[in-house]
C-alpha cells in the first residue's frame, strides 16, 4: 500500500536510475533532509548537539567509510581508530599551519591525507586476505597511535601531547573552539554527512561499487571477468580512508575540541565502528546510519533511563549498560545476521504488500 | 527508531527534573574502566564529605548541597555528555577528575562561565589566572609534585644530587607527560641525569620498561602512574 511503484512512471533513464525510485521513499528522503537542515538547527541545544546528534553524525561518516571497505569490498579492517587519528592530526596540522584557509577545505584535505595513508596500509591486501589482513590493519592501528604519541611534530611540541582545536570561522560563523554554537557544530557535521552519504551511495551504485562487490563475493571470479583487483581494492581503501579521515577531523575539531591520541583513537574506537557496521548491516549506507545511531544513542538512552529516570547508582547503570549493549549485539547477530538494514528491507517488502499477506 | 527517539526525549526530560533551590554539585566519577581502582574511593569520599556537610552543617550557609553523580569511565566522550547534561541542571563547579576531560572542558567551561576545580591535576599552566580565568587547580599541581619529589631526593642525598640518575616512569598520556618539562629543567639545574620511560594506557604491560630500568640502573625511579599501572608496577 504505502511502498509501491504503482502509478510512478519513469519517462527517462535518469528518472529510472535515481537513488530512490519509489515515490514514497523519495519523499521520505526529502522530508528527512528538510527536517535535518531546516528544523533541527532551530531547536538544538548544547546537550542534544554534544551528547547525541554530533557524535551520531560523525560516527555515521566513519561507519560509511568502513562499510565501503569491509561491507562493499570485503576487506576487514581493524585500523579505523588509527585512521581517524590520521584525519584528526592532519586537520590539526593544517588548521594551525594555514589558519587563513577555510577549515571546510582543511577537512576535505585531511580526508585526502588519510586516503593516501590508508592506501599505503592497504597495499598488503593484495597479498593477504581475511583474518591476516585484519591483523595487518591492527598493526596499522597500533603503529599510528604510537607514532602520534612519539613524534612531537604532530602535536606541535605541546607539553602534554594533546592537540586542541583553535577557534576558526566559516563565513563569519564560529565552527570550532569553545564559542561554537550548537547549531553551527551540528550544521557543519550535517553538511559533511550529507555529502559523504550521497557520494558513497552513488559510488556504490556505479561501476566502481560493482567492482568492489565482485571482489568481495569472489576475488578470483572477479579477476577472470576483468576486474582489476589492484585498482578495485586500493580504490576501496582510498575512498574508505577519505571518509574516515573526514570523520576523524570532525571528531577532533568540531566535536571534542581537544584529544589525546591513546584515549580518543585507541583500539576501542576501531571495534566500535566495526560493531556499528555489523549491527547496522554490512554493505548498506542506511545500515551505517542505523548502526551509528544504535551505538551512540543506546548508552545515552540507558543512562538517562537508569540514572535520570529511576535514580539508580551510576556505577550500576554503567555496568548494566555493558550487559544490555552486549546482550543486544549478540541477540541481533543471532536473529538478524544482516543487521538493522535487513530489518528495514524486510519491513519495506511487507509494506509493499500490506494489507495483503502475499 | 521513532519510539526510541521519543523515549530518549522522555528520558532527557526526566533527567532534567524540576529546578531546585539547592546547590548543584556535579561529580564526574569513574567507578568503571581501567582506573576504577582510584575512581571508586575518590567518588565515595567526595560523596561522604558532601553528605557530612549536609547532615552536620545543613549544607553551605544553610543551603543543602545536591550531589549529581555522573559516570565517565575516564572516557572523554562520556565526560562531554556528563558536562552538557549537568550544565543544563545548573552545575556550580566542575571537578572533571581526569586530565583528559579537564583539557577538554577548560575552553568550554570558560566560554560558559562555569568554574572548574581540577584539584592537583589537569593543566598546570592554568595556575596563571590571567589566561585561564575559570580554572582552579589548588592545592598543588604537577610541577609542584615533580619539584617536591626532586627536593625529597635531595634531602635523602644530603643536598647534592649531581651526577645521579633519576628515571621517570610515566603514564603515556597528558597526565603523565605534564612533569617531564619540569624534570628536564631541574636536571639542568641540579646536574642529575633524567630519563623518561613511557607506559602506555592502561598500564597492564610494563615488562620492557622495567627491563630498561634494570639496564640503566638509575639511583631513583619516580613513578607517575594511575589506576592499574600502579598495582602492576608494585607487584
Amino acid at each position: 500500500m504505502l511502498y509501491r511503484e504503482a502509478g510512478d512512471f519513469s519517462t527517462s533513464y535518469t528518472a529510472d536510475n535515481q537513488t530512490f525510485p519509489i515515490k514514497f521513499d523519495r519523499y521520505r528522503y526529502y522530508f528527512i533532509l528538510v527536517i535535518a537542515f531546516l528544523v533541527i538547527p532551530f531547536f538544538i541545544n548544547d546537550y542534544w548537539a554534544n551528547a547525541i546528534l554530533v557524535p551520531f553524525l560523525i560516527y555515521s561518516i566513519a561507519a560509511i567509510g568502513l562499510n565501503i571497505l569491509t561491507g562493499y569490498c570485503g576487506q576487514v579492517s581493524l585500523g579505523t581508530g588509527g585512521f581517524m587519528a590520521v584525519g584528526a592530526y592532519s586537520f590539526y596540522k593544517l588548521m594551525t599551519a594555514f589558519p587563513e584557509i577555510s577549515i571546510m577545505l582543511h577537512v576535505l584535505l585531511s580526508g585526502c591525507v588519510t586516503a593516501v595513508v590508508v592506501t599505503l596500509f592497504g597495499l598488503p591486501s593484495l597479498r593477504i586476505k581475511g583474518f591476516y589482513l585484519a591483523v595487518a590493519t591492527l598493526a596499522a592501528q597500533f603503529f599510528l597511535v604510537w607514532m602520534f604519541n612519539k613524534v612531537p611534530w604532530f602535536y606541535n611540541y605541546s607539553m602534554t601531547g594533546m592537540i586542541g582545536s583553535p577557534e576558526r570561522t566559516v563565513l563569519g560563523i564560529v565552527v570550532t573552539g569553545p564559542h561554537t554554537d550548537a547549531w553551527a557544530q551540528y550544521f557543519v557535521c550535517l553538511i559533511f554527512v550529507t555529502l559523504c552519504a550521497v557520494m558513497a551511495r552513488n559510488l556504490t551504485r556505479g561501476s566502481v561499487g560493482r567492482k568492489w562487490m565482485a571482489i568481495r563475493d569472489m576475488d578470483i571470479a572477479a579477476e577472470i571477468i576483468g576486474v582489476n583487483p589492484l585498482k578495485a581494492k586500493l580504490s576501496a581503501f582510498a575512498v574508505s580512508g577519505f571518509f574516515i579521515g573526514i570523520a576523524g577531523a570532525l571528531y577532533f575539531g568540531v566535536f571534542l575540541g581537544a584529544v589525546e591520541v591513546t584515549e580518543a583513537f585507541g583500539i576501542e574506537k576501531s571495534f566500535m565502528v566495526l560493531f556499528m557496521i555489523i549491527i547496522g548491516g554490512l554493505g548498506s549506507i542506511f545500515g551505517s546510519f542505523a548502526g551509528a545511531a544504535f551505538m551512540v544513542l543506546l548508552p545515552v538512552f540507558l543512562k538517562n533511563v537508569f540514572v535520570g529516570g529511576l535514580g539508580w547508582p551510576t556505577d550500576l547503570a554503567a555496568h548494566l549498560n555493558f550487559v544490555i549493549a552486549g546482550g543486544l549485539i549478540i541477540m541481533f547477530l543471532i536473529l538478524e545476521p544482516h543487521g538493522l538494514a535487513q530489518l528495514w528491507r524486510v519491513a519495506k517488502e511487507k509494506l509493499r504488500l500490506w494489507p495483503f499477506p502475499h | 527508531m521513532k519510539i526510541k527517539l521519543t523515549s530518549i526525549v522522555l528520558g532527557a526530560v526526566l533527567a532534567t527534573g524540576p529546578a531546585l533551590a539547592d546547590l548543584v554539585m556535579p561529580m564526574l566519577s569513574y567507578r568503571t574502566g581501567p582506573y576504577a581502582v582510584n575512581g571508586i574511593p575518590f567518588a565515595d569520599g567526595f560523596n561522604d564529605y558532601l553528605t557530612l556537610m549536609n547532615e552536620r552543617d545543613g549544607g553551605v550557609g544553610g543551603v543543602k548541597i545536591d550531589i549529581r553523580e555522573c559516570e565517565t569511565g575516564y572516557n572523554t566522550e562520556k565526560g562531554v555528555e556528563c558536562y552538557e547534561a549537568l550544565k543544563g541542571e545548573g552545575a556550580l563547579v566542575f571537578a572533571p577528575l581526569s586530565t583528559g576531560i579537564t583539557y577538554q572542558l577548560i575552553p568550554k567551561a570558560t566560554a560558559d562561565g562555569i568554574p572548574v576545580h581540577s584539584m592537583g591535576y589537569g593543566r598546570t599552566s592554568a595556575k596563571n589566572g590571567k589566561v585561564f580565568s575559570n580554572i582552579f587547580n589548588y592545592p598543588a599541581n604537577y610541577w609542584d609534585g615533580a619539584s617536591i619529589a626532586i627536593k625529597h631526593i635531595m634531602d635523602l642525598e644530603g643536598g647534592n644530587i649531581n651526577g645521579k640518575k633519576i628515571t621517570l616512569l610515566y603514564h603515556n598520556s597528558g597526565y603523565g607527560k605534564e612533569p617531564i618539562r619540569t624534570l628536564e629543567e631541574l636536571a639542568i639545574k641540579h646536574g642529575f641525569t633524567y630519563t623518561g620511560i613511557a607506559v602506555d594506557h592502561p598500564g597492564q604491560e610494563q615488562k620492557s620498561q622495567w627491563l630498561q630500568i634494570r639496564q640503566n640502573k638509575p639511583d631513583y625511579v619516580l613513578m607517575w602512574g594511575w589506576g592499574v599501572m600502579n598495582q602492576v608496577a608494585i607487584q
